[in-house]
């Protein structure tokens, strides 16, 4: 379907590629003691059954390999494809979401998934790209008018373009999508430029108004919130979770206690530590070097997708990287911040490393992209 | 394609290098963050972790077995169940407990005060809330236990004591350590919940049968499972204590007292060992480790049964005629009357406008010392004790038979009883007018009357004296006690431990023991009914007492206390038995035949041959009539 260049393989960014492997590697090494269940069967999605001390990074190896095909195709698809079908990409998004809304399955007391009878679909997910995508179009389409940096008029559209979707997102409720969602969205807007006056205006009206809506929110409401920011106030639910992953990081120490040794994650102390807290077991088991290495692995991959953004052919290319990269580089934030405490607890995975197969498909499917924006940098450039 | 996807891109180095610049810092703050964790903070974190993962249980140590003088066991330990609730893996105990409480069918209140309760205790320890369940109940509550979070059924060793009410007195009880207790220093190795023992043997010998409790590191998950074992610091068992009691004697003791109110009290003379120490009413030692029931507990504190009171140690008792045998030994030492001199006894004696009966309205006629005793004959020991005088009887019944002090026996429990002189009744009465003593007043005192009070075990102890030579010895319950480990922390010595020996001439001895005799072997003993068959040739000597009382409150007069105080054989003493039946009637009808059961029992004499056939069967005998006083 798609004619395949050989010219194309010139500049595909084998750094990108390796980091990628790599990094993912390492999560199936973490995962396999963070799952470790000993004489355990592990049913691959009802095809076959093995015996396996670790379900979770069996799975999540199977996984990564269709996410390797995932990123091969999204690295086939002529970034054109991605400009002309952008809009309704997010259209179609938003008619999931509202989907969900309506007829969405409760999973844990939020309404995140479509039941599609032979998998549940998580609109969420494709959300994440299509608007990185309209985003992209719609500021490479129109860039600041004095070509340096947006007024704030210009900024009316694109706001309303983010708003949607976080919307939706947050009454599910899942507020880590939908505060990642924001972050990648102001991250594009803010790459494009914002005149000084503009921001200045923007957080104050947002802290001028932030003082009436909190006092309009119920008490449970504002519980909540407080809970986000200071999870210590909830010692039994949020804050339990957090306090025993600063045990568990902590007590790594340098060198960590050994791997399959930390005892905060094989007495299952640490709550979710498959999924959003698969740091803390990196930090428990390796220890500050391990985490270090591992976060520099982060920085070595985000550093190579934006050098891509930097040599990409054209805006929007350009811009499509740099959302993916924010995006990749938010989830890192967002969830060693909330692993360490320094972030409020919300559930946002790790990116390459927790396991979880629909964050890690698109996830996969996004650095395809980013390749396929890397090995057409300079087609027409040099022919 | 004329869209804005041909603009090719600007030079966006510049921005690309701001972003790449706000990854960094990013970096750097989580890199920081995870330095102060780790690096400065590791060693907190650390030992956070290993609390999370470990956590202390004390193992209760088992406590002592107890066993008679012939190393039959008399309370052991057996597994019992009791539940429990760890507070912290319950994410609401009130309402674990309540569901609990549904589940068991009980009122939950009781149940959640208990969980109230903190203590010493720490979150994850197991707090107790039902002791001693029924298998029942255990399977009950473990079909249910994952509708209950931090309920934990626990194997835990409990009392058991072989022979129930047996010797109920003796071994005392444990019960859980009171609030009280453990605000006491003497209690600041104990934690709430713990059983203590709290009366009796299990009290007094505490420290050698309680042990020392273990302890034990275990690995939890976040659970509270245990997943394995850490370190173990085992607990000591308690050390075995070996009583003087035998439980065959001690058998007799108790089948004679069922259903009456009293005391029977047996001991070598020899080594002042306790034989048998049998109170009644009885209460059931296990009881105190269940929970009592309102109905149950209302009996156990009974006033009229005195349930718990142990008669032979903590009643005192006016002695009767018992006491004659200590008030004629003074006589004939003082030198105030020989023992062929004869006193006459119309029935009553004289004293001022007063006439002082005796328990013969008829008379015993003329009586000598060996008579006087024999038929215990009130008016000769009016004359005696006049002759004595109050401070003169004191001084051998305090001085020498020890009556008005404890006997040691055990630490704390004992009643001192009192014997009157002059000095104690100036102390006594705080009224100027009350506190001096009346000659009239000796008289009641000679019969072991008035103001007179003894306890069964003192009784017991002076008897002994009369029949070993003199020697006042303590009483003692404990043969040996081994440490769990087999060695032999405290052995009784073969010797008595002798307080003092009393100052008489022997021949008194064998005046007094010689009258004793003949109240059991001669018909017209009082103490008759004690005598076994003559060929058995186990000839007894013994006194009667029968102690008229009058109840406090309204001064009406109630049924007599009857006294019996014995000794066999009589050519060579062994042990001395003192019975006191509360309200019993005539000493030497009700209580001489529960002591000639023991002496049967001790002897191996057939129960079923009775002891005086012949009496019986003669008609015509008057019944003797209690002694009236006043």
């Amino acid at each position: 379907m798609i004619a395949f260049d050989r010219r194309l393989l010139s500049h595909f960014d084998w750094t990108l590629f390796y980091l990628v492997l790599l990094i993912s590697l390492c999560g199936l090494v973490v995962l396999y003691s963070a799952g470790y269940h000993p004489d355990s069967e592990v049913n691959l999605f009802g095809v076959a059954s093995f015996e396996f001390a670790s379900a979770a990074c069996l799975k999540q190896a199977v996984y990564i390999i269709v996410g390797l095909v995932l990123m091969a195709i999204g690295m086939s698809i002529p970034t054109q494809l991605f400009y002309h079908y952008a809009f309704i990409l997010y259209a179609l998004s938003m008619l999931l979401l509202f989907g969900v809304a309506g007829f969405g399955v409760v999973v844990n007391g939020s309404r995140r998934w479509l039941d599609l009878g032979v998998a549940n679909l998580q609109p969420a997910e494709f959300m994440k790209l299509g608007l990185i995508l309209t985003m992209a179009r719609r500021l490479s389409q129109s860039p600041p008018r004095d070509g340096k940096a947006y007024r704030l008029v210009e900024l009316i559209v694109p706001t309303i373009v983010i708003a949607l979707p976080m919307g939706l997102i947050m009454q599910q409720p899942d507020l880590g999508t939908a505060l990642s969602l924001g972050t990648v969205g102001i991250a594009q807007i803010l790459f494009m430029g914002v005149r000084p006056k503009a921001l200045l205006t923007i957080v104050v009206t947002l802290l001028v108004l932030a003082y009436p809506a909190w006092h309009t929110l119920h008490e449970y409401q504002q519980r909540r919130i407080i809970v986000l920011v200071n999870p210590e106030s909830d010692p039994q639910g949020s804050g339990y979770h957090i306090t025993q992953s600063k045990i568990a990081v902590g007590s790594g120490e340098l060198f960590g206690k050994g791997y399959g040794q930390g005892t905060q994650t094989q007495l299952e102390f640490l709550p979710e530590h498959t999924t959003d807290f698969v740091f803390s077991v990196l930090a428990e088991e390796w220890g500050f070097v391990g985490s270090v290495s591992v976060i520099a692995l982060f920085l070595a991959l985000v550093s190579v997708m934006l050098r891509i953004a930097n040599r990409s052919r054209d805006l929007f290319s350009c811009l499509v990287v740099f959302g993916i990269t924010a995006q990749f580089f938010a989830n890192i934030v967002i969830n060693i911040g909330m692993v360490v405490g320094l972030m409020p607890v919300v559930g946002i995975p790790l990116p390459l490393i927790s396991y979880g197969g629909s964050a890690l498909l698109s996830l996969m499917f996004g650095l395809g992209i980013v390749q396929g924006v890397s090995m057409r940098r300079s087609m027409f450039r040099s022919g | 394609m004329a869209n804005s996807y041909e603009r090719s891109a600007p030079n966006n180095t510049f921005r690309i290098w701001v972003a790449f610049g706000f990854v960094l810092l990013c970096i750097s703050i989580l890199i920081l963050r995870l330095w102060y964790l780790q690096i400065v903070r590791g060693e907190f974190f650390r030992d956070r972790s290993e609390n999370n993962r470990l956590r202390m249980i004390y193992i209760p140590p088992t406590r002592g077995i107890i066993y008679d003088r012939n190393g039959e066991v008399l309370v052991r330990n057996r597994p019992s169940f009791n539940v429990d609730l760890v507070i912290e893996d319950s994410p609401n105990p009130q309402q674990t407990v309540a569901d609990l409480a549904l589940i068991v069918g009980e009122d939950p209140g009781p149940l959640q005060e208990r969980v109230l309760k903190d203590g010493k205790r720490r979150r994850f320890e197991p707090k107790l809330l039902m002791r001693d369940v029924s298998r029942d109940l255990v399977a009950k509550i473990s079909a249910q236990r994952y509708r209950l979070p931090g309920i934990a059924i626990n194997v835990v060793s409990t009392r058991e004591y072989l022979y129930g009410e047996m010797s109920a007195h003796v071994l005392g009880y444990i019960r859980e350590v009171s609030s009280e207790q453990l605000k006491s220093p003497a209690y600041s190795n104990y934690l709430m919940g713990d059983l203590v023992g709290q009366y009796g043997v299990e009290a007094n010998l505490e420290r050698y049968l309680r042990g020392e409790r273990g302890s034990q590191a275990v690995i939890v998950n976040a659970l509270g499972n245990r997943i394995g074992e850490a370190y173990l610091n085992p607990e000591k068992p308690g050390s075995n204590v070996m009583l003087t009691i035998d439980r065959k004697i001690q058998a007799v003791a108790d089948q004679a007292l069922t259903g009456l109110k009293g005391g029977v009290v047996v001991m070598d003379v020899r080594s002042g060992d306790i034989l048998a120490l049998a109170s009644a009413p009885r209460y059931h030692p296990a009881i105190f480790t269940t929970e009592i029931s309102k109905e149950a507990w209302s009996e156990l504190i009974d006033p009229k049964a005195n349930r718990l009171s142990n008669r032979i140690l903590q009643g005192a008792f006016p002695p009767g005629s018992v006491f004659k045998i200590f008030v004629a030994a003074a006589a004939l030492s003082e030198g105030v009357i020989t023992p062929s001199e004869k006193i006459r006894c119309p029935g009553y004696l004289k004293f001022g406008k007063r006439a002082f009966r005796c328990h013969k309205h008829s008379g015993h006629g003329s009586v000598n010392l060996f008579e006087a005793i024999v038929q215990s004959c009130d008016v000769y020991f009016y004359t005696v004790g006049q002759r004595l005088g109050v401070d003169r009887i004191y001084r051998y019944a305090h001085d020498m038979f020890g009556f008005g002090e404890p006997t040691g026996i055990t630490q704390g429990e004992e009643s001192s009883g009192i014997i009157p002189s002059t000095a104690w009744k100036a102390s006594y009465f705080k009224n100027p007018a009350d506190k001096r003593w009346f000659p009239g007043e000796t008289l009641p005192v000679a019969i072991g009357q008035g103001a007179v009070s003894t306890t069964p075990v003192q009784i017991a102890r002076a008897l002994a004296a009369v029949v070993n030579g003199g020697k006042i010895i303590r009483p003692r319950l404990v043969k040996k006690i081994v440490a769990g480990d087999g060695r032999m922390l405290e052995e009784a010595s073969a010797e008595p431990e002798v307080v003092r020996t009393v100052d008489l001439e022997p021949a008194i001895l064998e005046q007094l023991k010689a009258a004793m005799v003949g109240v059991v072997e001669d018909r017209r003993g009082t103490g008759h009914k004690a005598a076994l068959p003559k060929e058995f040739h186990i000839m007894i000597g013994g006194k009667t007492g029968t102690a008229q009382v009058a109840s406090r409150e309204s001064g009406i007069k109630d049924e007599d206390h009857a006294w019996f105080a014995a000794y066999a054989p009589a050519d060579k003493p062994q042990i001395v038995v003192a019975v006191i039946l509360e309200n019993g009637g005539h000493g030497g009808v009700a209580a001489a035949p529960v002591a000639r059961k023991i002496f049967a029992a001790y002897f191996g004499v057939p129960e079923e041959i009775p002891a005086v056939p012949k009496i019986r069967k003669r008609a015509g005998r008057p019944a003797p009539s209690p002694a009236a006083i006043n």
